[in-house]
């Protein structure tokens, strides 16, 4: 799994800076125009940053603030407050699910078009709540891990 | 009701000023019944998003040009050449005239109502440089942003500029560090608002003829009572009518702004104006009615053929 | 409404401080945004995953790539070695090194995280080795990797460009006065430093062994050099957008590393795209998330009321901006740069429109305020990575990294609210 994200992540992020790349080329040596390049980018662009985010999930490495965690000691308290934080994580998460896949009908039935090649948005729209739900797999994954360990935790406490 | 309405200048711009009168228009009329809030700069997002998010009825009202990602016919509306002056103008987008009507049963298909037709100005080229031909179309080099919209790209091609899409929000400072060397795809008013600095010269090449649309969710008005709703719709009939009296006027006084500020202003021949038109009509014409389905295309493109 | 706000933004606060991902913090805020006030969620998704579809923000993960690509692939290290070449002999030389080559580092990467990631590895041991005392290393190094963020190119400043509608290249330049004070400040806070320490110091080499060396090692390091050349000169120089830029960067740090400086093999670089972009997902999906949560204020109107209230309890523009220097102070301490610009810039520029506060020198202000940020506890980013790469206790790196935080980096703070000319002199030599 790692190995198969490491490839897909580097490659889109590849294509994304050539696709960039290619564009100062046309524009600045050959001083030709590649219609439609630059909205062809954003396809992989926005699933870039999608499965950006689900692989922080699945690695568990989102940016957080853990103010809190310095203050506490115990290994029990620490797993009390990553179970507290994977909870508030899953009912904020559904509710953006719920509005994201609000949003994927919407793109489902509008069916728009990017602007010159007439490439349909919905294949980049999707990613949104595919994105969102993967996360939340993961993210229940983890509660499902925390709460585990909360026995061996006890023990040692 | 209390309804926001975005649009896409700044504030204190002209349109920000005619909307706020419009504005106290409709509390007057209403009785402050309807009350119009309105949202400067895309305060509320660009232009397309806020037409999809009027569509869903999240927000109440617009006054902006038309996106066309929903429906690749709008693009209609900003067809090149498509009007020659300002008389055909007002034939073909004023009241009663074959785009107008076309737009508003494509915006109905979108849950949206159109309110009335805002004539903008007829577009023209921005250059930081100097074009030594501006009324000829062979390839001169000079790079242009254009807006990523086919019928820009190729109208600029075919004026022998070499397009460049770049995104708006990166496009003053493209052209301020000479990645272009100008902008296609606004008018005078348009290159007042976002280019004056980078405006060395302003080619009024009557591209396109730009016109917004003041445009309102149906969800939203469903919402008004009769009376309330006629008298929206009364005071937008009264915005359009009056626009329509001081666009013309309005355009000249941008290019003048536009030369106060020490831009040159190309003059055209009415030879030179027909040339680049018949030219842009040969090559862009067809391309563009291949996009948005040659038969309803070319039906619309008749009958403004014979307003004219 | 301002109180729903005002609700919303306590909960922000209260997840992030529970330690919930950074999205699901703004998620939160929108919930109560919407079940408390009556604003709506209809047609929001749609508003704001456009909003990510703006090309500016592709040179986050780009820039980001490229300075993971310099700390992996030698690139940092030959810079490095080229600036100890010219005073790595002088007494406390060695910490005046480290902070002038993350100066360098930061006019490549728009990261404040590359420098102590590419110089922290090779530079603490050799300080502690010297006798430098190892937690001093690492605060001094922690806190010269903010530098990144000033020296342009830098993230923040093209969040902030976009959210505020700012040109960003005027941004770019509004930081590197202030960027380039502190890193004076900080050389010149290390010389007086040093006189404590029991320093090992190389012999001092004869001229004519140093012109040698610094030409060897200059030679070894030009096609590091290149990079803030082609990305600072492509960009000012008119040849391609900071976007395209940054992708420049990437396309030209990859075969250098691979072939000319050979740190980079096939493994470190799947690595290193993986983590810029996990890194970006991460960054973006918030950002998708607080753009809702500003829009909805901006539809009500928010940030108008919070001047008008503001304005209520003083109008004096010195009072105003310490205020808002405490704020911003405040707010660094408890989230990063990139989430402190979305949530404040939006809010705050009509405050700094009124009192004649130019968006380009806000630009500065936020950049500078949100960039020690990253190095002040208990949210420090930045510190805590140099804590991790430097194997010392966090609590250790605290003390001095708060000296030079008090010493090196307030006063700068100050300054660049209170005297334009050191934000917006370069800017406007540049024509902005
Ligand atoms: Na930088
Ligand atoms: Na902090």
């Amino acid at each position: 799994m790692d190995r198969f994200a490491k490839y897909l992540l580097t490659a889109l992020i590849c294509i994304v800076a050539l696709g960039q790349f290619v564009q100062v080329i046309t524009r600045y040596v050959l001083e030709i125009p590649v219609m439609g390049l630059e909205e062809t980018m954003l396809y992989p662009t926005l699933w870039l940053y999608i499965l950006g985010a689900v692989n922080a999930s699945r690695e568990n490495s989102h940016i957080r603030a853990n103010v809190l965690e310095i203050f506490l000691s115990t290994r029990l308290q620490h797993i009390v407050l990553a179970i507290l934080g994977e909870i508030i994580s899953l009912i904020v998460g559904f509710w953006l699910l719920y509005w994201a896949w609000d949003f994927t009908r919407y793109s489902w039935r509008v069916w728009k078009e990017s602007p010159t090649l007439y490439i349909p948005t919905f294949y980049s729209d999707v990613a949104l709540v595919v994105g969102l739900a993967l996360m939340m797999a993961y993210t229940a994954m983890h509660l499902w891990r925390h709460i585990r360990s909360l026995g061996g935790a006890e023990d040692a406490a | 009701a209390n309804l926001k309405m975005s649009h896409v200048r700044p504030q204190d711009a002209t349109i920000d000023v005619e909307l706020r009168a419009f504005a106290d228009t409709v509390a007057q009329a209403t009785g402050g019944d309807v009350t119009i809030e309105i949202f400067p700069a895309s305060a509320l997002g660009d232009y397309t998003t806020v037409q999809e998010r009027i569509s869903v009825g999240a927000i109440d009202m617009a006054t902006q040009p038309a996106a066309t990602g929903a429906d690749r016919q709008m693009q209609i509306s900003s067809f090149p050449y498509l009007a020659g002056n300002w008389d055909q103008a007002r034939a073909v987008y004023g009241p009663g005239g074959v785009v107008r009507d076309t737009m508003a049963e494509l915006y109905a298909k979108q849950d949206i109502t159109m309110l009335a037709a805002y004539p903008v100005y007829f577009g023209g080229i921005s250059l930081n440089v100097d074009n030594p031909n501006p009324g000829s179309t062979d390839p001169n080099g000079i790079k242009v942003r254009v807006p990523g919209i086919k019928s820009f790209q190729l109208t600029a091609q075919a004026l022998g500029y070499i397009p460049s899409p770049i995104p708006f929000s990166e496009a003053f400072t493209a052209v301020q560090t000479g990645v272009v060397d100008g902008v296609i795809g606004s008018g005078a008013e348009g290159y007042y608002a976002s280019f004056r600095d980078v405006t060395k010269t302003y080619i009024p090449a009557n591209t396109h003829f730009e016109v917004w649309y003041m445009i309102a969710s149906n969800e939203s008005l469903a919402g008004l009572d009769d009376d309330d709703k006629a008298a929206l719709m009364a005071a937008a009939e009264e915005f359009e009518a009056t626009r329509w009296t001081v666009a013309e006027a309005d355009q000249a006084k941008n290019e003048q702004k536009l030369a106060d500020l020490g831009a040159t202003i190309a003059p055209l021949t009415d030879e030179q104006l027909a040339a680049m038109a018949a030219k842009v009509r040969a090559e862009v014409w067809p391309e563009v009615l291949k996009d948005v389905g040659e038969e309803w295309g070319q039906a619309i493109l008749d009958k403004v053929a014979s307003a004219e | 409404m301002i109180e729903v706000a005002l609700i919303a933004i306590a909960v922000l606060v209260l997840f992030l401080t529970l330690g919930v991902p950074l999205p699901y913090c703004f998620g939160g805020a929108l919930m109560v945004m919407y079940y408390l006030g009556d604003t709506i969620m209809k047609g929001n998704m749609l508003w704001g995953f456009q909003q990510l579809g703006n090309p500016v923000l592709l040179a986050i993960p780009l820039f980001v790539l490229a300075g993971t690509i310099m700390s992996e692939s030698g690139i940092a290290a030959s810079l490095l070695r080229f600036v100890n070449a010219f005073i790595g002999h002088v007494r406390g030389g060695l910490g005046v090194v480290a902070a002038v080559s993350c100066a360098i580092i930061g006019a490549i990467s728009g990261s404040g995280l590359t420098g102590i990631a590419a110089i922290g590895p090779l530079l603490i041991p050799e300080m502690e080795k010297r006798g430098y005392p190892r937690e001093y290393a690492t605060a001094l190094i922690a806190n010269s990797s903010i530098l990144g963020l000033l020296i342009p190119p830098s993230v923040t400043m093209i969040v902030y460009g976009w959210v505020t509608d700012t040109s960003i290249l005027a941004c770019f330049l509004a930081t590197l006065g202030p960027g380039l004070l502190i890193m004076v400040n900080f050389s010149l806070m290390n010389l007086w430093m040093s006189r404590k320490f029991d320093l090992v110091l190389d012999e001092k080499p004869a001229l004519g062994d140093l012109a040698s060396e610094v030409a060897k090692r200059g030679f070894n390091a030009t096609p590091a050099l290149l990079m803030p050349v082609i990305i600072l000169g492509g960009i000012y120089g008119g040849i391609m957008t900071p976007t395209e830029a940054a992708a420049v960067a990437v396309i030209y740090a990859v075969p250098v590393g691979f072939l000319i400086y050979k740190g980079l093999k096939w493994e470190n670089f799947l690595s290193a795209g993986k983590e810029a972009a996990t890194a970006v997902g991460a960054i973006m999906l918030m950002i998708l998330f607080s753009m809702i949560l500003s829009q909805m204020f901006v539809m009500e109107s928010i940030p108008q009321k919070l001047v008008g209230s503001i304005f209520e309890i003083t109008d004096n523009k010195v009072i105003l901006l310490i205020l808002i220097n405490i704020l911003l102070f405040l707010v660094g301490m408890v989230v990063n740069d990139v989430t402190a610009i979305i949530l404040i810039a939006p809010l705050l520029l009509p405050l700094m429109n009124a009192i004649g506060v130019s968006p380009v020198q806000f630009a500065a202000i936020m950049g500078v305020n949100t960039a020690m940020g990253g190095v002040t506890p208990p949210y420090a980013s930045i510190l805590y990575l140099g804590a991790r790469i430097g194997k010392v206790k966090v609590t250790k790196v605290i003390p001095p990294a708060m000296v030079l935080i008090v010493t090196g980096y307030v006063p700068v703070v100050f300054l660049t609210s209170l005297w334009p000319d050191l934000s917006l002199y370069l800017p406007r030599l540049f024509g902005y």
